[in-house]
């Protein structure tokens, strides 16, 4: 499912409107179509399905809670979706940092997103857009922002990760959130 | 050109929160920010809707059912139970039995059934659907082999080695969840496949962290709710396989605190 593209993007945006009027069978229905993708995120961002499931559950019972707040003039149903998983996702690394950090299997860069030819043409307007926006990085700060989008790592573990100074990381990330912007605003 | 308003920090930590690079207390103050005022709403729903297509080549993987109950268990919601009841395996279950295939050769097919992987055209489903149990005996014989078909909310239990009872006693099944009391899930049958509706509350417990015993009750069931007689067969609940396996590799969370009954 593309988290921006067509296929069922107004109808995922109604579902959600009904679930904010506590229409239960839309809720269990937004559930049955976006849960794989999110639960993906999860997987992605946690590397380990008891955590994922957790983080999945908590957002779907936010997503009840907070469905009313949903706004669609704003974000598209899946977006909205998409990003309250990550930021579960990330509370939770940083609840759980210590013990994450443990585990060196967690640790393992994973900056091996480019998408393959396949996703690619399957991929939204919207990716491919940001995907162009991105290859007018340079490389090493492309792939910073992937790793911190995949990771959920803070400034000083990619810091750590990619064996640079702070101050280089921070420099990175922020000259390329105002580039990607200035080229996705156009 | 943006203008230097536009650029300022403030507008940056909120990309920088959707990108998720703040620590906890950062990340909690821009939190607060959302929550308060609609500045800040608005510019992180700008920030996320720039972003949130990195998220587009992320393969779909479908959860356990067990977490669908879980949610509705935690809300107390009345939505169905199951969300999609599919056929197959349990039909042909109900096929071997109508068909008067003995027990130990039913479990075996039912182990073969549950176990062969499928085809790997829809890697994200697998076997997700369904998770198994084998209750063995003090002399380490196995006494009945619980299937579990979490989407349609069922338990099929066969036995495996014959156990004698008393004139009025009966087999009782289980389900103990890690550090909790156990919960009955009904009465089986000493000598032949049993199936047994499961509850929400019975799904939503389901996991690799709960066990299943059969303990000697009254015909009638445990009079107190909690078993009363000897428990004679016992064993961890598992998940198929290749439960879920999805192009998605993950670490096997460790649990240390299986619960032996």
């Amino acid at each position: 499912m593309n988290v921006t593209g067509p296929g069922g993007g107004d109808e995922l945006n109604r579902l959600l409107q009904s679930t904010g009027r506590n229409d239960q069978a839309a809720f269990a229905e937004l559930y049955k179509r976006t849960s794989p993708k999110l639960f993906g995120v999860c997987l992605r961002m946690l590397r380990d399905r008891g955590a994922a499931e957790e983080v999945l559950q908590e957002t779907y019972t936010t997503v009840w809670r907070r469905a009313a707040t949903f706004d669609a003039t704003r974000a598209s149903a899946i977006t909205w979706l998409v990003a309250l998983s990550r930021n579960k996702a990330i509370d939770r690394l940083r609840q759980h940092r210590e013990e994450l950090l443990d585990d060196p299997q967690n640790l393992d860069a994973a900056v091996d997103q480019q998408p393959t030819p396949a996703a690619d043409a399957e991929s939204s307007q919207e990716y491919r857009r940001l995907q162009q926006c991105l290859d007018e990085l340079e490389p090493q700060q492309q792939s910073s922002v992937r790793e911190a989008f995949f990771s959920g790592a803070t400034y000083n573990e990619l810091a750590a990760r990619c064996k640079v100074p702070l101050g280089t990381m921070k420099s990175w990330i922020r000259r390329s959130l105002i580039q990607l912007r200035q080229c996705l605003d156009q | 050109m943006n203008t230097p308003a536009d650029d300022g920090n403030d507008n940056l930590r909120y990309a920088e929160y959707v990108l998720g690079v703040l620590d906890a207390d950062a990340r909690a103050a821009v939190a607060h920010e959302v929550a308060t005022t609609s500045e800040a709403a608005v510019a992180v729903a700008l920030w996320q809707r720039r972003l949130t297509p990195l998220a587009d080549p992320i393969d779909e993987v479908a959860p356990a059912p067990y977490v669908w109950a879980r949610i509705r268990d935690s809300l107390q919601l009345d939505a169905p139970d199951r969300l999609q009841p599919r056929k197959g395996l349990w039909d042909n279950l109900q096929l071997w039995r109508r068909l008067g295939i003995g027990a130990g050769a039913l479990a075996a097919a039912l182990l073969v059934a549950v176990f062969v992987p499928r085809p790997a055209l829809t890697p994200t489903v697998a076997n997700a659907g369904y998770m198994a149990s084998t209750l063995q005996q003090d002399n380490g014989s196995t006494g009945w082999t619980a299937t579990m078909d979490l989407r349609n909310a069922r338990m099929i239990v066969v036995p495996g080695t014959p156990v004698a009872f008393a004139q009025g006693r009966a087999p009782e099944l289980w389900l103990i969840p890690a550090g909790a009391n156990p919960i009955a899930v009904g009465m089986i049958a000493p000598d032949k496949p049993t199936t047994l509706a499961l509850d929400a509350a019975l799904l939503a417990r389901l996991g690799p962290t709960a066990a299943l015993a059969v303990s000697v009750e009254p015909v009638g069931g445990s009079p107190t709710g909690q078993p009363t007689g000897p428990v004679i067969a016992k064993g961890a609940i598992g998940a198929a396989p290749d439960a879920g396996a999805g192009k998605v590799s993950v670490t096997t969370p460790k649990r240390a605190d299986r619960t032996s009954a």
